[in-house]
């Protein structure tokens, strides 16, 4: 397990492993609960009328453009917030585009990982971690700053003050709270090339249970946690979309 | 709406306190895709007449209902049971929920792009069925559209009394006029003027008369399509009695019912009807493009602006052929206000709110009437009975307390800004008189010979 916890800094793989499904499971429950909420006591009824509305004719002299249209500018651009305020699209961009970037990042290296740790294919994950090293830089630090703007946005703003609730500060502090944890641990693991432990000197049994502290609360906040709070509307939101058609 | 005038619903225990059967899933699933990103708020007609009260931000309220939602139905629920919600609070949820025109301008803006429109409306339905809706008077639609088959407790044979003597209507034709009942009883202007405007174009025109009921669009907007299943079987009545005349076109002047037509219609029959549905203002668009109308009259370098019914344009998409014809029309200065189309200012008519809670809807149409002054806007058009007579009471509202300083104003009502259907414009801008029959007749019983209108001058 040694060779593990110098890459991704988990003293036990597997315990990595069993986090993620505890947290997969719990996410996987909220999303029936909610399917079943949605569909009137029956998930399978919702994912029908789902599947049934992406493609229903709209009704008036409104077109549907064609679904890639839909998925690229509204989903993935997300244009109908650049339309009403460039700053909020700025801001919810880097969120994100850092958010899901890590995300999938992420679940790249644990693949490596997983395949490494059964023995399949013949990779160097040093050169792999290196490799995503300057993505995940970048990818942390937009999303450091997105979150940064959205607090001082709902500080600062009078409007936006007024209007924010416990719902919103949930989701905004505990995502900042996993992106601190996330620079933490980064900075408390061996360096990727020279080997030496950074923050805290030779202190490696710290630094390993720091990286499992934050993969553990990522992986239950930014996963499990979805379907029962306001980071639900990452997936409620691109599904409205689909299902309404998008457009400007 | 006070507690005591309504029974409180007897909840089994171990029942959701609301239920959802009438909520589609797709909709259920908007609630949970709020961004609460707030730009909803911006631009609510209700909540800025309200003065920005929170318990109005439609923001809020798909968040209250998503918190009822949670409770009755989220894992807790599951394990305990669903919680027991306070009555008090759910009223004070749907008077809220009522203070909303539907206008959908909240769709328009919103980044997870919500349909709140049909999403509210089905809620209101749910809310309705529960015992807590609809608000103010508008609990009579039922009952007046269901006996009379019009919301102005009128006979159905006085459906034929507007049409003037010189009106022809077709016994067969391509073209049916659906001219509803405001125009056919309560704005007659407006069905005048149409069939005026029919004849003098050659468009050969048929008229269900009697046979007409209500499209009941003010019963699917406050949410009681249910109450008699009356939306329903008027629109069967309506749409088989238009196929049966083998009509290929069916024209509206009225924008609620087109976008009933448009809309509703395709919805509660589960099938499109045998005809297009076409407005008034894209015929007309169409002509003027051709170059084939004719004006003999004109007015005198005035400006106008152009008001989007909210079922006209955020609804059904029609945005540029009422702007065509007004552009056109002879005389005039075609300008627009800061808010339009999509991001169209409501009237404060729609959704029950004219009828329920006149005092909201009176604020909001003064403020399109200020969006008309701030571009100096002499006419300020539209294509709907009810955004006429709305913005029509706005005007005089806003007119009223500019006239407690201004004399000139006061004593010149000439002055005053018009409000006015596109069609009714075009009509006496053709040469036509829009006199409505009973006008006219009393007219004839007093000698009083036919004059043209005063602010126009030939061409």
């Amino acid at each position: 397990m040694a060779e593990f916890s110098y890459y991704s800094g988990i003293p036990t793989f597997y315990m990595m492993i069993g986090i993620a499904m505890v947290a997969i499971l719990i996410f996987l429950l909220g999303m029936y609960l909610n399917m079943q909420k949605w569909g009137g006591g029956s998930a399978s009824h919702f994912l029908k009328t789902f599947i049934k509305s992406i493609n229903h004719e709209k009704l008036g002299h409104h077109k549907r453009q064609s679904l890639l249209s839909t998925i690229i500018l509204d989903i993935l651009l997300q244009r109908r917030i650049l339309r009403r305020s460039p700053f909020r699209w700025v801001m919810h961009m880097m969120i994100f585009v850092g958010w899901i970037g890590m995300f999938i990042l992420s679940m790249v290296f644990a693949v490596f990982e997983m395949l490494h740790a059964i023995n399949i294919g013949h990779f160097d994950l040093v050169v792999i971690r290196n490799s995503l090293d300057f993505s995940n830089e970048v990818l942390g630090y937009m999303l450091l700053i997105g979150l940064i703007i959205a607090i001082a946005r709902r500080l600062v703003i009078p409007d936006v003050v007024k209007r924010t609730q416990i719902f919103d500060w949930v989701l905004v502090l505990g995502t900042l709270f996993i992106t601190v944890t996330g620079f933490m641990a980064e900075g408390f693991r061996p360096d990727a090339i020279t080997g030496a432990w950074t923050f805290l000197g030779d202190n490696v049994a710290l630094a390993e249970t720091f990286a499992l502290f934050h993969v553990a609360i990522s992986l239950l906040f930014c996963i499990a946690y979805i379907p029962y709070s306001k980071y639900m509307h990452m997936l409620a939101a691109p599904m409205v979309i689909l299902v309404n058609g998008g457009g400007e | 709406m006070a507690d005591e005038e309504k029974p409180r619903p007897v909840i089994p225990k171990g029942e959701p306190f609301i239920k959802t059967d009438v909520i589609s899933p797709t909709f259920m699933m908007q609630y949970d895709a709020c961004t609460r990103c707030g730009e909803c708020d911006k631009w609510c007609p209700v909540l800025d007449a309200k003065d920005g009260d929170r318990k109005y931000s439609p923001m809020d309220k798909i968040s209250r209902f998503r918190s009822f939602m949670g409770q009755s139905y989220g894992l807790k629920a599951k394990l305990f049971g669903p919680k027991k919600l306070d009555e008090d609070d759910i009223q004070d949820f749907t008077d809220a929920f009522f203070h909303c025109s539907t206008c959908g301008v909240c769709a328009s803006v919103c980044p997870a792009g919500i349909n709140t429109v049909d999403m509210y409306e089905a809620t209101r339905q749910q809310l309705v069925m529960r015992g807590n809706g609809p608000y103010g008077k508008t609990v009579m639609f039922p009952k007046l559209i269901g006996e009379y088959r019009n919301p102005y407790m009128k006979d159905q044979k006085q459906r034929l009394d507007w049409i003037p003597d010189d009106v022809e209507i077709a016994e067969e034709a391509d073209v049916a006029y659906f001219a509803g009942c405001t125009a056919g009883f309560n704005q007659q202007v407006l069905g005048v003027a149409t069939a005026r405007v029919l004849n003098h174009l050659n468009v050969p025109f048929i008229y269900l008369g009697e046979e007409e009921t209500c499209c009941s669009s003010a019963l699917i907007r406050t949410g009681q399509p249910h109450k008699g299943d009356i939306p329903y079987i008027n629109a069967k009545h309506n749409v088989e009695a238009l196929e049966a005349r083998g009509v290929k076109k069916v024209m509206f002047a009225c924008a609620g019912c087109y976008r009933v037509a448009t809309i509703d219609w395709p919805k509660l029959l589960g099938r499109k009807p045998n005809f297009e549905v076409v407005h008034v203002a894209d015929l007309l668009a169409d002509l003027i493009q051709q170059g084939k109308i004719e004006w003999k009259k004109s007015f005198d370098n005035k400006i106008i602006t152009y008001h989007d019914p909210c079922h006209l344009g955020r609804h059904c998409g029609v945005y540029e052929t009422p702007r065509i014809v007004l552009d056109n029309l002879p005389g005039l200065k075609f300008v627009e206000m800061d808010r339009i189309k999509e991001l169209q200012r409501c009237c404060g008519a729609g959704g029950g709110v004219k009828a329920g809670i006149a005092d909201v809807a009176l604020d909001i149409a003064s403020e399109r009437i200020r969006d008309a002054q701030a571009v100096n806007a002499d006419i300020l058009s539209s294509c709907c009975p009810f955004c006429r007579r709305n913005i029509g009471d706005g005007r005089d509202n806003v007119y009223d307390q500019i006239g407690a300083t201004d004399y000139d104003l006061r004593d010149n009502p000439e002055n005053k800004m018009q409000v006015e259907d596109m069609i009714v414009l075009v009509a006496e801008l053709m040469g036509l008189s829009t006199k409505i029959k009973s006008q006219e007749e009393a007219d004839k019983a007093a000698g009083v010979e036919p004059e043209a209108p005063k602010h126009l001058i030939d061409l």
